[in-house]
């Protein structure tokens, strides 16, 4: 099978993780994994349950420290070691439950963390309002959301998604994080988070497609990278690939 | 979720904010509001109906009502922040104590009254930080922290001042300004109505409030998109530790004495009114607004059973059964998707 080498250095890579490695007590979750995120493209993390996914998004968010590895970006060593630097290299991520508070209103959402205010810290609603109706009906699509008021515990969750996904946009990331966004959706809206993710790719921003859904993935993602028992067993490009290859490569061992 | 046709969704309805009484049941103070409202509408109808059987009216009962709001009120406004970020504070009865006699104990040794009352006030900040950096710090749930920090004031007054009651006579102009009247208007209401106004801006207006309503309502999002929750949260054990101080001071004054029992049971009554005023148990949800009509109901409600000559035990009793009643009930709306 045709393997895309780790040693893929180019102006196109948006991010590159070489020989990460993450142990938990005697546990080696991550084993010198190389990752990295291409510009325009929608990549699909597979694996099983115990692969070592989740603990890979967590350290490209930030939340988690490598114990060995190192990360580049544009040709040089970058810092990865908080949420804060994470954003600086422009990754978001977007959680199974989307970092929303579910009590309060959407714009109060769309502007945590990076409120636009006046004298005193105090906010600038009106202001913030409007500019998140403009974000709603630009970035991403969303029906049913009228106001800005709105208290996103009440939106489906589709729709959190979907206000998770156009705050980072806003926000200009030009990396998406998706820790399985569809596995609490119903058809229709995994349908359209889908089509998100190919919006996004045409509007220059990269997503990494975290599931074990691989029909889901293999609709979207230009290419696949597969994790098992803490290590990559496969990188691979759509076209150089099938279903039934992914497939026995998630399952075997 | 279609993508064609958002963009007319999106419009018109969007500033509009018309009076709709489901978008008022949905404000986490609309409830309250309305109850309250039938309240006094009731109230006021039997009053002018039977003017001498129920004297609600009457002049010397409406400012009773409203000298005695504004004690509880601003410590509830104080424990609302708190609760909201998630966090709750049992010793702001001790503390509204052990600030209003530090307040004194300055007083009556000769500092002058503004450095006294700043020293009260800097009292209850202090208990609100070190509450917040137990609680944050050693990762302890802060029930149990300003449990220990209630019954530690608790002792340390009775142990410094004994069980006697210290004077406070600190000359009529300031007691005018904390609790004098002009007609009807009490002072100490005024205060309350500032402090609500104060808090209202807090946490609709302000990055802080924001961050607040964020850190209590979830607070693993709040922290993965940025927000300081240890600095949030220590800010709002501040508040509360600083209204129960404010509390304490402005009751002093009306009384003119500090006594060592004084505040007990303020810590459980300020999470009843703030309860009933909708505040969530699970934090990040409540109004300011809510907080201060609780407050305004617990105290009407008592106000009315004694105009009605209830037994003194009917009170609790009654209040007991409001909290319930209003528990349940917000708990069964925010079950509503």
């Amino acid at each position: 099978m045709p393997q895309i080498d780790s040693e893929f250095i180019g102006e196109s890579n948006l991010i590159e993780l070489r020989g990460i490695t993450k142990k938990f007590a005697n546990v080696v979750a991550l084993d010198h994994v190389d990752f990295e995120i291409r510009a325009n493209e929608v990549l699909g993390l597979l694996g099983d349950n115990g692969a070592g996914k989740s603990t890979l998004v967590k350290i490209i968010s930030g939340v988690l420290a490598t114990d060995e590895g190192a990360v580049f970006q544009a040709g040089r060593q970058v810092n990865l070691s908080s949420h804060a630097d994470a954003a600086k290299l422009g990754i978001e991520t977007i959680y199974q439950d989307a970092a929303l508070v579910n009590s309060l209103s959407i714009y109060r959402n769309m502007f945590l963390g990076r409120e636009q205010t006046a004298a005193f810290g105090f906010l600038r609603r009106q202001s913030m309002k409007k500019k998140t109706m403009e974000i709603l009906a630009s970035s991403v699509q969303i029906s049913g959301v009228v106001s800005p008021d709105q208290i996103v515990g009440g939106l489906s969750g589709g729709q959190r998604q979907a206000v998770a996904i156009a705050r980072a946009v806003h926000f200009r990331k030009k990396m998406l994080l998706l820790d399985e966004p569809t596995s609490a959706l119903s058809v229709r809206e995994t349908e359209n988070v889908l089509d998100y993710m190919l919006q996004l790719k045409r509007d220059g921003v990269s997503c990494v497609f975290v599931t074990h859904n691989l029909y889901q993935a293999y609709r979207v993602c230009d290419r696949f990278v597969v994790l098992s028992h803490g290590r990559k067993v496969q990188d691979v490009i759509k076209n150089d690939t099938s279903i039934e290859e992914l497939t026995a490569v998630i399952v075997q061992r | 979720m279609s993508l064609v046709n958002h963009r007319r969704t999106l419009l018109p309805e969007t500033f509009s904010s018309g009076l709709n009484l489901n978008a008022l049941r949905r404000h986490p103070a609309g409830n309250i509001l309305i109850i309250f409202t039938l309240l006094e509408i009731i109230c006021i109808i039997a009053a002018i109906g039977y003017p001498d059987q129920f004297r609600y009216l009457s002049p010397l009962n409406i400012q009773s009502v409203l000298r005695a709001i504004p004690q509880l009120g601003i410590i509830a406004v104080g424990v609302g922040i708190l609760m909201i970020a998630g966090e709750y504070d049992l010793s702001v009865g001790a503390t509204f104590t052990l600030s209003a006699l530090s307040m004194a104990n300055l007083f009556n040794s000769g500092t002058p009254l503004g450095l006294a009352v700043a020293g009260g006030l800097l009292t209850g900040l202090i208990v609100g930080a070190i509450n917040g950096l137990i609680t944050l710090k050693a990762k302890i749930p802060s029930f149990i922290t300003t449990l220990g920090m209630m019954m530690l004031l608790r002792g340390f007054i009775l142990f410094s001042s004994g069980t006697q009651t210290r004077p406070f006579h600190p000359g009529s102009f300031f007691e005018t300004m904390m609790t004098g009247s002009a007609g009807l208007i009490q002072f100490s209401f005024i205060w309350l109505l500032l402090v609500t106004l104060a808090a209202y801006l807090l946490m609709d207006h302000h990055r802080l409030g924001n961050h607040i309503y964020a850190v209590g309502g979830n607070r693993e999002a709040a922290t993965s998109i940025g927000v300081k929750v240890f600095r949030v949260k220590l800010s709002a054990f501040i508040i509360a530790g600083g209204a129960a101080a404010l509390s304490g001071m402005i009751s002093t004054v009306r009384v003119s004495s500090v006594s060592p029992i004084q505040g007990q049971g303020l810590e459980l009554q300020a999470i009843a009114a703030c309860v009933i005023g909708g505040i969530s148990l699970y934090g990040g949800k409540g109004s300011m607004i809510g907080v201060f009509l609780g407050s305004a109901l617990l105290y009407n409600i008592q106000d009315i059973l004694l105009l009605l000559r209830a037994p003194g035990f009917y009170l609790d009793a009654f209040i007991g059964a409001i909290i319930l009643v209003a528990a349940t009930l917000n708990r069964l709306i925010q079950k509503e998707p």
